[in-house]
């Protein structure tokens, strides 16, 4: 006996969209090595980063930009934690997938957007906690108590959002492969436009006064600065309520972009 | 479930069906004519081989009839669907395997990467356990299912790639060369599972090949395409009546010895074409003479180093087909 068809749309992808999430966590978890990669390349490159920055803060009088050396600490290891949360060559390796076909997963009653962004963020919790995680002990080594408590509760939720956005807008650029094929070099750009722009390697408050604001009116910013600005001890709720907005963009953006990319596929066989 | 050859809406009905790609840019810009015009029709629970060289239209014509390709002109209906204005709902009453393009999760066992495809098609938990235990036992994955992909051979995999394709019990199985890069156990054991999916459940098998033996081994009917038409289209008993009894033997001979006394075997329907002083090509046509007696003679005249018995290349099979009489 057929199974019988379900609902479509929206309500009819919640299945797909949990199980896919399941799956994917499933799949990280079945990698630990890549989580322990993960975990060191995180302490490695946090430390550094936490470090110089401490250093910068005391040489400078305790203070940059109204981050203490305590405050840094924290920020870094929040944005360091948001960004490497997500495989580095994620546009890379969608753009490949894309390239060389998906013909299968065209032939699903789920939309691959939708299957692949849910497996993305499941397989992304197990690094994201393994990175939190790596990232509390050594801020608190390093820096000391976190400089608010409450602040920093919900800098937990903003990482998750931070992340989620990423990798929407990740998947969004790597759609671009649909026309151009090869967008291999676009993940070199990305990635740099969300380390300057979006406040990974540094308070987008150090920035030019003009640059700091185009900066904080772009997606990159959701992506590390908030939950790093909520960790360094700013208790800025509304950094909630922007990444929850730029997700929804992200979301319609990519789906978009896909559904466009799908059809362009039909249509034209490329 | 009995097989219904005479069911009213037929799996595939194609008329007209063509597709042109437009390649390279200003000057050099070229039309290419993948598929010039397809007319087909396959009934419920056939067995249908769609077989031509590389570029014959074969991969293009099954996109055009999944639904993830718009042909440029003619129509089809798959199951009484348009498949490229009603691709979602075809996709649940289809099953499609693109060659080696994996619909499994590498890391995880197939068990896993069947719970999210079970959710994808909206098949519950309780179905999907009688339904894996089924196809355990139809596609004989034994503890395969349980394995993670990667540590699997080609052809375990390609097994359960099959079951992932029929966990949702399509009406219809489109494969695109599912046997390439196979080994020959493998190749055999898959092509035995098709079958027997077609003995039982009755699933009408679309399948691409250049392959010669894919279609002995699978298919009772040939649909031969080259060059984007349609040029044969045959029960596989009358082609293998005609084109496909012809066999090759490649016999190699012993260091020492002459090839002289096996260039005329004297056996008709076996012509002998010299390679090398030790290797020897044989053309055997087996409606005339059958294999058995050709290795026998050749056998008892040389003394033989290596032996193999080969189906002739697709082209040749093709070529054959071009100079028969229409």
């Amino acid at each position: 006996m057929r199974a019988p068809a379900r609902a479509e749309g929206a309500i009819g992808w919640l299945g797909p969209t949990a199980a896919a999430a399941r799956l994917g966590a499933r799949r990280a978890g079945a990698q630990p090595g890549g989580l322990a990669f993960a975990a060191v390349f995180y302490l490695m490159v946090t430390s550094v980063l936490a470090g110089l920055w401490a250093t910068a803060a005391d040489a400078a009088g305790g203070d940059i930009v109204g981050y203490s050396a305590v405050a840094l600490v924290w920020y870094i290891a929040a944005s360091e934690s948001a960004v490497l949360a997500l495989p580095q060559r994620l546009i890379e390796d969608v753009g490949i997938d894309i390239d060389d076909g998906i013909e299968a997963e065209l032939l699903r009653p789920t939309p691959l957007i939708v299957v692949r962004l849910a497996a993305e963020v499941g397989g992304m919790l197990p690094r994201l906690g393994a990175c939190v995680a790596v990232g509390v002990v050594l801020a608190r080594i390093i820096g000391g108590p976190a400089p608010d408590p409450a602040a920093l509760a919900i800098a937990f939720p903003s990482l998750l959002l931070a992340v989620t956005v990423n990798l929407a807008a990740q998947y969004a650029f790597a759609g671009a492969a649909f026309w151009l094929r090869d967008v291999r070099s676009a993940w070199f750009l990305y990635q740099k436009l969300v380390f300057v722009l979006g406040g990974m390697l540094l308070p987008l408050e150090v920035l030019p006064r003009w640059l700091e604001l185009t900066a904080k009116a772009l997606p990159f910013s959701a992506m590390a600065y908030a939950p790093a600005r909520l960790a360094s001890g700013h208790l800025e709720p509304e950094l909630l309520v922007i990444q929850s907005g730029w997700l929804a963009a992200a979301i319609v953006g990519t789906a978009a972009v896909y559904r466009a990319g799908e059809r362009h596929q039909i249509r034209t066989g490329a | 479930m009995t097989i219904d050859r005479h069911e009213p809406t037929p799996a595939i009905v194609a008329e007209g069906l063509r597709r042109t790609f437009h390649r390279g840019r200003g000057a050099d810009r070229q039309v290419v004519e993948a598929v010039v015009g397809i007319d087909l029709v396959v009934g419920r629970g056939e067995r249908v081989a769609f077989i031509g060289p590389n570029g014959a239209g074969k991969s293009t014509s099954i996109k055009m009839l999944t639904g993830i390709l718009h042909p440029t002109a003619g129509s089809a209906a798959v199951l009484g669907h348009v498949p490229w204005t009603d691709r979602r709902r075809l996709t649940r009453r289809i099953g499609t395997l693109f060659g080696q393009r994996s619909q499994l999760w590498s890391e995880l066992a197939p068990r896993s990467s069947f719970e999210m495809l079970a959710a994808i098609f909206g098949i519950g938990r309780r179905r999907l356990g009688d339904r894996i235990e089924e196809l355990v036992e139809l596609l004989d994955l034994g503890e395969l299912i349980d394995q993670p992909v990667r540590t699997q051979s080609l052809g375990q995999r390609m097994r359960c790639e099959l079951a992932a394709t029929m966990l949702h019990e399509p009406d219809l199985l489109f494969l695109d060369e599912p046997t390439i890069g196979l080994d020959l156990l493998a190749k055999q054991r898959f092509r035995e599972v098709l079958v027997r999916l077609n003995d039982e459940l009755g699933v009408t098998v679309f399948l691409t090949s250049h392959d010669v033996a894919d279609v002995e081994h699978v298919a009772d009917r040939a649909v031969v395409v080259n060059h984007g038409r349609i040029i044969a289209d045959a029960p596989v008993d009358d082609l293998r009546r005609s084109v496909l009894a012809v066999k090759r033997v490649r016999v190699g001979i012993e260091h020492g010895h002459a090839a002289d006394p096996v260039l005329d075997l004297g056996l008709p329907g076996v012509l002998a074409e010299p390679i090398s002083p030790s290797l020897v090509r044989f053309e055997v046509d087996t409606n005339q003479t059958p294999i058995r007696r050709v290795l026998d003679t050749v056998l008892a005249a040389v003394p033989v180093a290596d032996l193999s018995v080969v189906d002739p290349p697709l082209e040749h099979v093709i070529a054959d087909i071009y100079e028969q009489p229409r």
